[in-house]
């Protein structure tokens, strides 16, 4: 077993250090790792397997379903005037934090960036190591804003908008509404669930016609949240704001709400809000609304069927990532968007450096790549903000979503 | 009240999925000495079964019918073909081979079926009926009842059949047991068969609340170990009312007790698994094992 391993080791070496060589031909700047005059590697640390694989065999697929269409039509022509394609070097991290950092380690020296990766504490773990490298991080899908600060995270920029984005949009909708509301909050007891909580409360702070009754945490462990349920709903709640992040215990509250006869107005994050994964076996629709943001367009939802990017989207899926259903989870759409931005940067950069390809980064604005909703878009120029940090609060129809303006009573 | 009430039955909903767990491991502790820690993810394996012939249109007790057949046959080659290697020797080798069963199925499952969450359907509906204020959803109700069935079948299996005493004297004693005629290696396949017919009841009762994934059972894995310890190896009945407190005593204790709360709560059925250890060594309701020498 040990000498297994060592083995796969000596391998994996042997091959990153014949990746890197070729590349000093000695031309104006010296090519980074990863890209040559017809290629571009590209690395992921994602999980695959474990609690979080749905999502993370999304990261990969989309990133190949938008990859596989622009290379099947030959390639991206870069900013220096080569046409290269691109390929996608995918690591199975399980969302184990040293699994990601031993991932990064192995593929730091054969691909010329990372990206799309999933995970709050996966992608912290290599971080530091990365900046020290020198070695792109970016347009990881991660709500954590450390990775979209540029003074502490010089090689980093995180894609999707930060846990305190969604959760501020809520609160603001909310505090909006004419009447007066009570809140019940249940969260994870980490970053994540805190981010939320923290943006919802920054939004209804002096919302006179908000008040929070009663807060209660869980751990991402727990198999069930029945006996916090129990203990919100003797609050008196009319609204739940849920920063949960787990997939069936979100099926289970949304079932054990109705059964104890408590039903409130719900908010959920946009991970955690499928149609078909948690809002239907969830039964969701007994509740008298069920409200999440987003920034992109769901396939599953009636209105987008027809929808030129999503049909395009879906068949890409299916021909290049070999994921043939429409997606569960919105990470799919997620890392389609990244592969869009991605290009953008690719046609900008005239120099084949990750020093180059950080800075051609920082320049993409108002770019509505596909699949966006109207009203978000791509922009990586402002400070502390990841990519995308617009998003539309949106509400559950009983089969989709529909954008809402304002709180209806 | 009202709230406390709903908290006592909460607990006993979700500690009667740890009893299921639990019930597999003791039998299979009864019948073969050992404690297996790949139990739940045998049982996950066996919901994937039953999910699977669902999947080709069979009426939903059919195929957990179905799965809980095949799940005996599973059990018994499991243990035929590989744990039987491991039984004669030392009891921790044969631990850490459970342990490595438990990462193969899992990573088995995970193969075929992909660590996405899927949705396997209740035998029971969605109802709720109202109990003195408090309300019990029909699946709570129908998993309680399950569970104490089969509580009920195994005690009477084991202390009164000629089976459930073959069953037990071989894992007391293998070689005495084989001397006055008991055949050892075909009882042992039973026991593991029938604690695998069990774990896929466990893991039909417990999908449709967790949803179907490979890990499904982990956590489950560890309270139902603490049921194990807590109500004594040997006694159904003593595992059962222990994976009740422990449901129950969790979700007092994270509400009542400030400084618990639901962040601290998973502290609660080891903590009283420490100080039941060390009142009652073997457990709340298990026998002590004597050894002659």
């Amino acid at each position: 077993m040990v000498a297994g391993i060592g083995i796969v080791a000596v391998l994996v070496a042997g091959c990153s250090r014949g990746g890197a060589e070729p590349d000093g031909d000695g031309g104006a700047a010296a090519a980074s790792p990863g890209i040559t005059d017809t290629t571009i590697t590209l690395g992921m640390t994602t999980p695959l397997s474990g609690g979080t694989a749905g999502p993370g065999t999304c990261t990969v697929a989309g990133l190949k379903a938008y990859f596989g269409n622009v290379n099947a039509a030959g390639g991206i022509e870069f900013g220096d005037g080569k046409t290269r394609t691109v390929e996608i070097k995918a690591l199975d991290d399980e969302y184990d934090p040293q699994k990601a950092k031993a991932n990064y380690d192995q593929l730091k020296g054969s691909v010329f960036a990372m990206t799309a990766g999933l995970g709050t504490p996966t992608n912290r773990a290599w971080r530091e190591a990365a900046i020290a490298d020198e070695v792109p991080q970016v347009l990881i899908q991660t709500g954590d804003p450390l990775f979209s600060n540029k003074e502490e995270s010089p090689w980093q920029l995180g894609f999707v908008p930060v846990y305190q984005n969604e959760g501020e949009a809520f609160g603001e909708l909310l505090a909006g509404a004419g009447g007066e509301h009570k809140v019940a909050i249940l969260s994870q007891n980490d970053d994540y669930g805190e981010g939320y909580v923290e943006g919802f409360k920054s939004a209804i702070e002096g919302a006179d016609n908000i008040e929070i009754v009663k807060e209660l945490t869980y751990e991402a462990t727990d198999t069930s949240v029945d006996a916090q349920l129990t203990e919100l709903a003797a609050s008196g709640a009319d609204v739940l704001f849920n920063a949960m992040s787990i997939t069936p215990l979100v099926i289970s509250s949304l079932q054990k709400v109705q059964e104890i006869g408590w039903l409130p107005s719900l908010f959920l994050p946009s991970n955690t809000s499928s149609p078909t994964a948690i809002l239907e076996p969830g039964g969701a629709a007994a509740l008298p609304a069920v409200y999440t943001v987003s920034f992109a367009k769901t396939p599953q939802s009636p209105a987008f069927a027809e929808d030129e990017d999503v049909v395009t989207f879906l068949s890409d899926l299916a021909e290049y990532a070999d994921y043939p259903e429409a997606p569960a989870f919105p990470h799919c759409m997620w890392s389609y968007m990244i592969g869009a931005t991605l290009e953008q940067v690719f046609t900008k950069m005239t120099e084949p450096t990750r020093e180059d390809f950080m800075a051609q980064l920082r320049t993409i604005s108002d770019f509505e790549a596909p699949l966006m909703l109207p009203g978000t878009s791509v922009d990586t120029t402002e400070d502390d903000q990841p990519a995308v940090s617009t998003v539309q609060v949106i509400k559950y129809n009983g089969k989709g979503y529909e954008a809402v303006e304002s709180w209806d009573e | 009240m009202g709230t406390f009430l709903q908290l006592m039955i909460d607990g006993l909903s979700t500690g009667s999925i740890y009893a299921a767990l639990a019930l597999s491991i003791v039998l299979v502790h009864q019948a073969t000495g050992l404690i297996n820690f790949a139990q739940g993810g045998m049982a996950v394996l066996s919901a994937y079964i039953a999910w699977v012939i669902y999947g080709f249109g069979a009426p939903l007790i059919v195929a957990i019918l179905a799965a809980v057949i095949i799940s005996f046959f599973l059990g018994a080659l499991i243990e035929r073909y590989l744990v039987r290697r491991f039984e004669r020797g030392d009891p921790d080798t044969a631990v850490v081979v459970t342990i490595g069963l438990l990462t193969l199925i899992t990573g088995i499952c995970a193969w075929f079926w992909t660590y996405n969450n899927q949705l396997f359907p209740s035998l029971f509906p969605l109802d709720t009926v109202q109990i003195a204020g408090a309300v019990i959803s029909v699946r709570s109700l129908g998993t309680i009842v399950v569970i104490v069935a089969i509580m009920l079948l195994l005690q009477a299996l084991f202390v009164g059949t000629k089976l459930g005493l073959a069953l037990r004297a071989v894992a007391i004693d293998p070689s005495s047991a084989a001397l006055s005629g008991i055949p050892v290696g075909r009882n042992l396949m039973i026991g593991w068969g029938l604690a695998a017919s069990l774990g896929a009841i466990a893991g039909v009762l417990v999908a449709p609340q967790l949803t179907l994934t490979p890990g499904m059972m982990d956590s489950a894995l560890v309270y139902a170990l603490a049921a194990v310890i807590l109500g004594g190896l040997t006694s159904p009945i003593g595992v059962v009312v222990a994976a009740w407190l422990i449901g129950i005593l969790e979700n007092l204790a994270a509400v009542y007790v400030p400084f618990i709360g639901h962040d601290l709560k998973i502290a609660v059925p080891f903590v009283l698994v420490f100080v039941v250890l060390l009142v009652r060594p073997q457990g709340l309701f298990g026998r002590k094992s004597v050894v002659r020498v």
